[in-house]
């Protein structure tokens, strides 16, 4: 029994961090129903960021945190305003096209400047707490992934407050929802798209910056990762940040527990088939508005 | 159809044939080779227009079939020493059966919904691939090679070797291409054709009518599937093994899409134009910027995706879409 | 429509042009072709470039006259047997993929005429190119290349310099099978095997449960996981209570870092973890090691004893030179399988005196290559009928405290090396509490 329990919550752990990394596409994909073939790198470039600051000017990616995400908004800003503003134009193929462009382009580009080696970065402030194991209840517990899981969870209440509270927020739906009727009501549609993307590279390149505590940094890591947060944003519900948490747990316990009693080697398959599962009893998600 | 335009297929077709003869003459059989892959990409974003440019579908997961198709008719030539051929329709079949168990109850997810579906199937057959004994796991499946003794027996077996093989196998995938647009082209004359559309462009005014959405999303990922089956064939027999992270690859799912919205999607040249412009394009940087001193730093993919990224920026209907190229656009 | 019609010819030339500008002149060369076919973007990289640099190595090596250098081709410049001509790489990135490596080899061999291909540097990839060369009929050789079955297909044409996974998982199962009797311990009795899903996993998977069971050792577990896990917490938690005494363990190196984590979390280490390949091979795994412990007390198979092999001088020149290239980085096993079997390559040229392919796999198969000359602990280079270097042993290494390989098994070299196996596995505190080699 304590061994279902330690793997119910080793999946919520990861969970939260899954939760993380699916935020940002929650917004740009969930929200703004643009494709993003691209939203690994931006990750991939959050943890290479935490990286390059910790091996050059040994900041800890707790401190890293601030610069790159602004530099990764400014990013997620550029690639909007400058690609996929015109490619709106075309079939909602073309962001696939686009996405896909980048994607090489942000991928090898940081193989031409770092090469392909795995990176670690070492001796952070989480890392050294990670000889300190809470057990509770017969159940362990380790400080580190437990720390990250909790700031994944102040960012997202953070970010579905700003969605759904804020008039901010309440401007990103409409824009979503009917581009011509906000235009009406005096939102500016290209700012809103323009932020929306600008705020989801941001968060999850903040995602990246808190997983190079944890896992190597090299410029492939990208696909494991979002891979998975597709399946979450699409579980949850296109339109639905809280969704997109609920899933997201899901889906940490769903592999954990799986994988206790089945191959391990199937264990997105898992995932990916209980998708399809809970697809053919609410084809919009959890909680999808769309 | 018009005099000029078949004037045009009689001497594209002309070209098409004419072209590796005058490529074997100079003995650069690689040139063979590269057209070889021009018409396999085109056969299958031709064969993903079916799901994708027609009936609209977001449809990630193709490659499923490439893969099912290619070890279907794998395993029939070495267990049963099966013609490839007859291995094909084999694999057709298998294909286009499995893809309608699996599609038809996932027809009721909408848009991205449908999408991850598609992405789930390809993220199941993963691991199935990687771990099932009867196709060898990731071990691979290798089909044994054996030079056939008349032209007629190469035919049969597509037991070319060496120097031949590339010149060989392009008149295949020329074959397999034509046979495919000839499908695309009755299709979209049909009324099937016309049903997948009116499910694109209006899925609850087509059920209205009458048009049952799910029976025809589902046909028409099955005809996807089954030239994405005989694609995988034929992809397996050029290898001579068939591993499962190189066909159940999503880049067998995703170039084809690209090579057909870069040409236009839902245009019956779109694919053709699509892959004939971004496979040599891709070979060259190859050959000139991922190699010698620059090899190694990703140069030629990083200007790969420069170029995707401003086609998609400027054109993002697809190059069809141009003034000059709508004489020679449908649909 | 027109202009359609105008464009494809265009490209087409192009192509043609541009590719054909680049081929070479047939007998009595100036230069000498030497098609390399890599992964050098996408999900082999890592392993690719470390190839590249290795070569690049090599090509230095054979063009430059080092008079001091004990290698083949080290002094005087170029090729002698063949009036002096160089060395040029011709180098090609098929970015991971099998119908790219497919494509690529042709375009070398017929477009390029390259003299000799080697490639690709992953199994999967040089068994989808074996066909096509040896339909050309010229040589081929993949040193690092570990499947099996690469050599066991009859290809006439394809050479391999270093040892395939049944030798070397062979050679850790003997380590562990002899170590009671050379003052290890006697209660090792079970084995849990914890391999990835792709090829190379695979094939040792299999191997390693066959010679598991020969001896002797009860098989406890026996995990696959996918390449590219994000998490083994679960898998971890198997295997800790199946209790294996000895974990035979081959993960990429981003996927053992995630292990390590885990095993760490849920407080779980094996007395033995026994590798093949993998992170232990891989040069940037070992230095992040030195900086946690987190690798001492692993052992596994090498191609060569390391800590052995580094004290010749040949292999200390090499080294620096191979820093030029790598940005620093020191030759880890990989590198030191491709550079000695790209020497072995130059010195079959020379020694053929010819470009011409039959000649040149005759001299191939004739090859005897005395140890003095390898910076690598294989005892020669000779090859059997299938092509295979025989010559080729593994050795077993464990990772000490120091952070660095030694040589445990066979026991004269493990008696040369002067080190005494560590036994059991030090706990995660003990990695934690004692100094680390590195900061």
């Amino acid at each position: 029994m304590t061994e279902l329990a330690q793997a119910v919550v080793n999946g919520l752990q990861m969970g939260l961090l899954y939760a993380l990394v699916a935020v940002g596409l929650a917004i740009i994909w969930g929200l703004m129903e643009m494709v993003n073939f691209a939203h690994g790198e931006f990750m991939m470039l959050g943890m290479f960021g935490a990286w390059w600051l910790s091996a050059t000017l040994g900041w800890d990616p707790l401190v890293a945190m601030v610069p790159v995400a602004l530099a990764i908004y400014g990013l997620g800003v550029a690639t909007y305003s400058q690609l996929m503003r015109r490619v709106q134009r075309g079939d909602a193929f073309a962001q696939i096209f686009a996405t896909v462009g980048l994607l090489l382009f942000l991928q090898n580009g940081v193989v031409a400047l770092f090469t392909s080696d795995y990176r670690f970065v070492s001796d952070t402030v989480l890392a050294r707490l990670s000889g300190v194991q809470l057990t509770v209840l017969g159940i362990k517990l380790g400080i580190p992934l437990l720390l990250a899981g909790l700031l994944a969870l102040a960012l997202f209440i953070v970010l579905y407050l700003l969605v759904d509270r804020t008039e901010f927020g309440l401007a990103l739906q409409a824009t979503s929802e009917d581009r011509d009727a906000a235009m009406l009501v005096g939102i500016r549609p290209q700012r809103m798209f323009a932020v929306a993307w600008g705020l989801g590279a941001a968060l999850v390149g903040i995602a990246g910056v808190i997983l190079a505590n944890f896992f190597s940094v090299y410029p492939q890591v990208g696909l494991s990762f979002t891979v998975l947060a597709y399946a979450i944003v699409a579980l949850g519900g296109f339109g639905s940040i809280l969704g997109t948490l609920c899933a997201a747990l899901l889906v940490g316990v769903v592999q954990s527990v799986t994988v206790v009693y089945l191959p391990p080697a199937f264990k997105d398959a898992f995932v990916f088939a209980s998708y399809l599962l809970i697809g053919l009893f609410r084809p919009q998600g959890l909680f999808g508005r769309f | 159809m018009a005099a000029s335009r078949r004037i045009a297929l009689a001497v594209g077709l002309l070209a098409a044939l004419a072209y590796p003869l005058f490529i074997q003459a100079t003995g650069y059989t690689y040139f063979q080779t590269v057209g070889f892959l021009v018409f396999i990409y085109a056969m299958l974003g031709v064969g993903w227009n079916f799901i994708g440019g027609w009936a609209g579908q977001f449809d990630f997961g193709p490659c499923v079939f490439f893969a099912t198709g290619a070890y279907t008719a794998a395993l029939a030539t070495v267990h049963w020493g099966w013609s490839p051929w007859l291995g094909m329709l084999a694999g057709i079949v298998v294909s286009m059966a499995i893809c309608a168990l699996i599609t038809f109850p996932v027809t009721r997810l909408r848009g991205h919904y449908f999408a991850i579906a598609t992405v789930a199937m390809w993220m199941i057959a993963q691991p199935i691939g990687a771990t099932w004994e009867l196709i060898n796991g990731s071990r691979g499946l290798f089909i044994p090679f054996a030079p056939a003794k008349s032209t007629w027996e190469a035919i049969w077996t597509l037991g070319w070797g060496g120097r031949s093989k590339a010149l060989a196998y392009y008149y295949v995938a020329l074959l397999l291409f034509v046979l495919t647009m000839y499908l695309a082209h009755r299709v979209d004359r049909s009324k099937l054709g016309y049903y997948f559309r009116a499910v694109r462009d209006d899925q609850e005014g087509a059920e209205a009518i009458g048009i049952d959405s799910r029976v025809y999303k589902t046909a028409a990922r099955c005809l996807t599937a089954a030239v994405f089956a005989a694609g995988g064939v034929l992809y397996g027999f050029w290898a001579l093994a068939v591993f499962p992270d190189q066909v159940l690859e999503m880049n067998w799912s995703v170039l084809p899409m690209i090579s057909t919205v870069l040409g236009g999607i839902g245009r019956l040249w779109g694919p053709l134009l699509g892959a004939v412009i971004l496979i040599p394009i891709s070979q060259v940087m190859s050959a000139t910027l991922g190699s010698g001193p620059l090899a190694g730093r990703g140069l030629d993919v990083i200007v790969y995706g420069i170029i995707i990224m401003a086609v998609a920026a400027f054109r993002p209907s697809g190059l069809l879409s141009l003034p000059w190229a709508r004489w020679f656009s449908r649909g | 429509m027109r202009r359609y019609r105008i464009i494809v010819p265009i490209l087409l030339a192009a192509l043609v042009v541009g590719l054909g500008l680049e081929r070479a002149k047939a007998q009595a060369p100036k230069e000498v072709l030497i098609g390399i076919l890599l992964p050098l973007t996408g999900n082999f990289a890592s392993l690719g470039q470390q190839y590249l640099w290795s070569n690049q190595t090599v090509e230095d090596i054979v063009n430059t006259d080092y008079p001091d250098l004990n290698v083949p081709l080290g002094p005087g410049k170029g090729f002698s047997g063949l009036g002096g001509a160089t060395m040029k790489l011709v180098v090609r990135d098929d970015q991971s993929r099998g119908d790219l490596a497919r494509t690529l080899v042709e375009q070398l061999i017929t477009v390029n005429k390259v003299h000799w291909i080697d490639g690709e540097g992953t199994s999967g990839n040089t068994s989808i190119i074996q066909p096509v060369v040896e339909g050309y009929g010229i040589p081929l050789s993949c040193h690092p290349c570990a499947s099996p079955t690469l050599t066991e297909k009859g290809f006439k044409w394809f050479f391999r310099t270093g040892p395939h996974d049944r030798v070397m998982v062979d050679s850790v199962f003997q380590f562990l099978r002899d170590w009671p009797k050379h003052g290890g311990p006697t209660d090792l009795k079970t084995v849990a095997v914890f391999t990835c899903d792709n090829l190379f996993c695979q094939d040792n998977h299999k191997i390693a449960l066959e010679h598991a069971a020969q001896s002797g050792f009860k098989v406890v577990a026996d995990l696959t996981t996918k390449t590219g896990a994000t998490t083994l917490a679960s898998e971890v938690q198997r295997l800790q209570a199946a209790n294996p005494d000895i974990l035979f363990f081959v993960q990429y190196p981003a996927e053992t870092a995630v292990f390590q984590a885990d095993a760490k979390r849920a407080g779980w280490m094996p007395k033995v973890i026994a590798t093949s390949n993998g992170a232990y091979s891989d040069q940037t795994w070992l230095e992040a090691q030195k900086k946690t412990n987190g690798g001492a007390a692993w052992l596994g198979r090498d191609p060569t004893a390391i800590d052995l092999a580094s004290k010749k001088p040949s292999w200390k020149k090499v080294n620096e030179i191979y820093k030029k290239y790598s940005r620093g980085q020191d030759m880890g096993e990989l590198a030191m399988r491709q550079i000695t079997g790209m020497l072995w390559v130059a010195d079959t040229i020379n020694r053929a005196k010819s470009v011409d392919p039959a000649t040149l796999a005759k001299a191939a198969t004739e090859t005897n290559m005395s140890p003095e000359l390898l910076i690598i602990d294989y005892k020669g280079i000779r090859f059997n009928k299938a092509n295979q270097n025989e010559l080729a042993t593994g050795v077993v290494t464990q990772i000490g405290w120091d952070g660095e390989k030694h040589t445990i098994w066979p026991w004269e070299l493990a008696k040369q090396a002067g080190y005494t196996p560590m036994y059991p596995n030090p706990s995660w505190q003990e990695r934690d509490a004692k100094p680390k080699p590195a900061r």
